[in-house]
């Protein structure tokens, strides 16, 4: 083992999430991002038996709102640790790397992390549409705008199917594949109150009839555009052992990025995501295998990323993943239960916080009727930005 | 009747621009190459990734490739396109090494990976070169 490695093993367990907090899942809102990111906030720091003085650390979103008025609007008073992982939809997960290093090291004790956004109401004309006031500052928007929206690809189901159909046509991979995480996070989001898709269950026969968007991916590869918001707090295990619920800890976390992150097609294979670097590196933090798991909760943006994250993880070789997801193997009851929420196809877009959020929940074993029956280990992965990619393997905690 | 609806060029800066005018000037597509190692790069990268040199000019490619990936698009919401769905955009590796985004043109039989393809350049700015992606030896290039 490399001192890497050893200096790194000796952080797993050393941070635990201990509140949770959302917002209702809607298309349509009167709310500000600022009054979501502060509900769901101020719902975590309640549920973690804290209150918004106990606060000491902030890891903002990517963009949309900022640390500052976070702190000020909640009444934070002494900040001492901000940062924030610039990696659109694996920022959250990624923040629970950066939050385990923060309150391993004694730079702050208790961290919040929200995120939300307006991702139906602001793209919506309509006269009182709140938009997202502050946007993500990350590169490849240059280049989408120099390289690929000339050629009428302007938003992200249009950037992803330039590398998603090169997998597809390289390995046969069968419409029923994407199909199968479509239709397990549907099914799922049936047993979840907060899911926008509660009461509109999906057959394998209306979704291969979905229209195209973009070859591969049809309408219902796609996930759904929501205003939300999420947030969670994170401590030391030592804190944690004084608050209300049983701490879920953080085992193994990690970012993991292609070469070339701001640029999809010149990368020497477009089809190597960063979740390939950072899982290896998370299950040895961890001192865990793929095998061990009890649930996945995988960032779903597009059905056929599903896929690769899975093969990334270790689960199927590449071209696999549509072996291992057949036969209902991802479906609660199934052989690896995947997105028991619904996930961003089915119970909203929350740029992979309600994984976060939903995977303490089921350590918590308070999953309700999507709960996993006596899980102790799971994982939740975020991808974004082109094919950034993050991690954490999370355990249930002694109680 | 209305007026076709028209490509809008981006505005880009710094190399994208340097990119762009190079193969307006040259009439052709161009890739940046390392003066030091030779190596190409696209986009065009501030320093080689092989020799980290700073040194480079935009070099004529032959416009000669193959289909590395490509889409159907059967969505939009700009005129443009909408006037054309569905549309393919193809991800063309360059004989030269780099891979280049393009408007696919001349593709009704369908479109497979390794297929051999030209593209050509058509300026639509003083600071922007529309990429076409049409089969090889078609009759567009004759």
């Amino acid at each position: 083992m490399t001192k890497t490695q050893d200096a790194r093993s000796a952080l797993s367990g050393k941070a635990a999430l201990v509140g949770i907090g959302e917002t209702e899942y809607v298309r349509g809102t009167d709310q500000s991002v600022l009054q979501m990111v502060l509900a769901a906030s101020m719902a975590a720091i309640t549920d973690a038996g804290l209150k918004p003085s106990d606060v000491d650390g902030i890891i903002p979103p990517p963009g949309f709102v900022a640390w500052d008025e976070i702190a000020a609007h909640l009444g934070i008073p002494d900040v001492r640790f901000t940062a924030t992982p610039q990696m659109g939809g694996a920022s959250p997960t990624a923040a629970l790397q950066t939050a385990l290093l923060a309150v391993a090291s004694g730079t702050a004790e208790v961290v919040l992390i929200p995120i939300g956004w307006n991702g139906y109401s602001a793209l919506r004309p309509r006269p009182d549409a709140r938009p997202n006031r502050r946007r993500f500052s990350a590169a490849f928007f240059d280049t989408v705008r120099d390289y690929y929206a000339p050629y009428g690809l302007r938003s992200a189901s249009f950037w992803y199917s330039l590398y998603l159909q090169r997998y597809v046509s390289l390995y046969d991979v069968p419409p029923e594949a994407a199909g199968a995480v479509a239709l397990a996070c549907r099914a799922h989001a049936q047993l979840n109150d907060t899911a926008l898709m509660r009461g509109r269950p999906l057959s394998m026969e209306e979704y291969l009839a979905s229209p195209y968007i973009s070859e591969p991916l049809r309408k219902f590869d796609c996930c759904v555009e929501t205003d939300c918001a999420a947030a969670v707090v994170v401590t030391t295990p030592e804190r944690a052992a004084d608050l209300p619920h049983t701490p879920v800890l953080v085992l193994g976390a990690a970012e993991g990025h292609p070469d070339r992150p701001d640029e999809l097609t010149n990368r020497p294979d477009v089809l190597s995501l960063g979740l390939e670097r950072a899982a290896p590196r998370a299950f040895s933090m961890a001192g865990v295998t793929p095998g061990d798991m009890d649930f996945l909760q995988l960032y779903d943006c597009f059905t056929h990323v599903v896929l690769l994250e899975l093969e990334a993880l270790g689960y199927a070789e590449p071209g696999g993943a549509a072996d291992f997801v057949k036969d209902g193997n991802i479906q609660l009851g199934g052989r690896l239960p995947l997105n028991t929420s619904g996930g961003m196809m089915s119970q909203g877009h929350c740029w992979g916080m309600n994984h976060v959020v939903e995977a303490v929940r089921q350590l918590r074993h308070d999953g309700g009727a999507a709960q996993v029956q006596g899980c102790e280990l799971g994982l939740v992965t975020g991808y974004g930005d082109l094919g950034d990619g993050s991690i954490a393997i999370l355990a249930r905690g002694d109680r | 009747m209305t007026a076709p609806a028209e490509r809008k060029p981006p505005r880009p800066d710094e190399l994208a621009q340097e990119f762009y005018r190079a193969a307006l000037a040259a009439g052709g597509l161009c890739v940046q190459t390392c003066s030091s190692c030779g190596q190409t790069s696209h986009p065009p990268r501030m320093y080689c990734p092989r020799c980290s040199s700073g040194e480079w000019s935009f070099q004529p490619a032959s416009g000669r490739g193959t289909v590395y990936s490509f889409t159907v698009s059967h969505y939009s919401v700009e005129p443009y396109w909408k006037e054309r769905l569905p549309y393919t955009t193809i991800v063309v590796e360059l004989e030269e090494g780099p891979r280049v985004v393009a408007a696919g043109q001349g593709w009704d039989e369908g479109v497979q990976l390794g297929a051999a393809v030209d593209v050509s350049v058509e300026a639509l700015s003083e600071d922007f070169a529309f990429l076409w992606a049409t089969p090889a030896g078609s009759a567009d290039d004759e």
